[in-house]
């Protein structure tokens, strides 16, 4: 009698373990894994026109840190096979940032010839929950501005959005979410550049030390952006 | 014949295209909608209130009452001051619903209710160029993404009503 018991136990524990290595092999399966078909790449497109100063300022971006707490940062949709990122979201904005700056022949080749160095803390990139019939996408970020003579820095918030249309097949599921993220990257870098807040953030710098205002002498150069 | 037919679809199609293109002559150069506040004992997450931001701005784009939609706190230059707006409001209501009473009743009992009001602004004087209220009602089983959607677009259509009727010569 206990020999049939044991028995019938080592077989219960056998299918018990059998079963549990099924469901774990099952959910390792439904992981989307990054592959070149479901991958995307982010690009700005169009670089933004920052606003002018009155004295031309040489921006560094220093430093970029992920503080979204994503595991999976370059997994920005899980559903339908999953969709990935080809590079990191902290280059992405880095690269969004300088190739706007370059544009307007505002970025500094390096820490030491930058009148101002930027610290990008990145928040969030990527898609939120939407409604369910669309895609919401969102990048938002804050950026430390650092006089390096002074020592002082003030901080920058940008935040961009963007909507876009579901889709049912997964190419234009895809297509849909690379232009859904590159909108809202566009659309932070532009809050950021043309933000009042970076003006306030110069500004306030440049009383600490001899960095050109962004202000008084604005008014005599160029038209002053209202507010 | 053949050839008359396709010169009168041509010509249609011009006409409908041309039509098309001053119903969507666009009032206003640029628009910058600010995040909306809550009233105190309004429940409602910070998600939604981001969520209706970028559903508004979506909603100002596609119904090309301005030309662009810039972001909060961006700058905008001295000449376009006058042909801007900024939009702010406040969520002044908001009840979650009661999907028992929906299912029993029916007719509207139960559904989720928001109102809110907005301000239009014009950038360079800050006049008050209209004040929407509205009011939306959603069934309780759909998300508060859906209502805020139903809610932009309700609220651009009314101020597309409002901007249109107030720049009209008296």
């Amino acid at each position: 009698m206990p020999l049939r018991q044991a028995s019938f136990l080592a077989r219960a524990a056998l299918l018990a373990g059998g079963l549990a290595s099924l469901a774990s092999q099952r959910v390792k399966a439904d992981e989307p894994k990054p592959k070149p078909d479901n991958t995307i790449s982010i690009q700005l497109g169009d670089p933004v026109n920052p606003q002018k100063f009155a004295r031309p300022l040489k921006f560094f971006v220093e430093n970029i840190a992920d503080r979204s707490g994503n595991p999976q940062p370059m997994l920005v949709l899980k559903e339908r096979g999953g969709v990935f990122l080809d590079k990191q979201p902290t280059q992405i904005v880095k690269d969004a940032l300088e190739q706007s700056l370059k544009a307007a022949n505002q970025l500094a080749p390096d820490a030491d010839s930058a009148d101002l160095v930027l610290r990008v803390y990145l928040f969030h990139f990527g898609l939120a929950t939407g409604s369910g019939l669309d895609f919401f996408g969102k990048v938002e970020f804050s950026v430390m501005v650092k006089n390096p003579k002074a020592g002082e820095s003030q901080e920058v918030k940008a935040v961009g959005t963007s909507i876009a249309n579901a889709a049912v097949r997964k190419k234009n599921l895809q297509k849909n979410v690379q232009e859904d993220i590159e909108g809202a990257l566009h659309d932070a870098v532009r809050n950021f550049l043309r933000g009042t807040q970076l003006k306030e953030a110069v500004t306030a710098l440049a009383k600490e030390n001899d960095v050109p205002s962004a202000q008084a002498p604005a008014a005599v150069a160029a038209k002053p952006p209202a507010r | 014949m053949r050839i008359f037919a396709a010169t009168l679809l041509m010509g249609m199609l011009v006409a409908a295209a041309a039509a098309n293109a001053k119903d969507e002559k666009t009032l206003f150069k640029t628009a910058e909608a600010k995040h909306f506040t809550t009233s105190e004992g309004v429940e409602l997450t910070p998600a939604f209130v981001d969520y209706f931001y970028a559903e508004l701005r979506a909603e100002l784009t596609k119904n090309k009452l301005v030309n662009e939609v810039i972001g909060e706190g961006e700058a905008v230059d001295d000449a376009d001051a006058p042909k801007s707006l900024v939009i702010s409001g406040t969520i002044t209501e908001y009840k979650k619903g009661n999907v028992v009473k929906s299912a029993l009743i029916g007719f509207g009992a139960g559904f989720k209710s928001l109102k809110m009001d907005a301000d239009v602004l014009r950038r360079s004087d800050k006049q008050n160029l209209c004040t929407i209220h509205v009011h939306v009602k959603v069934d309780p089983r759909w998300n508060e993404q859906v209502m805020a959607k139903s809610a932009a677009r309700e609220m651009v259509k009314e101020m597309r009503k409002a901007l249109t009727e107030g720049a009209k010569p008296a």
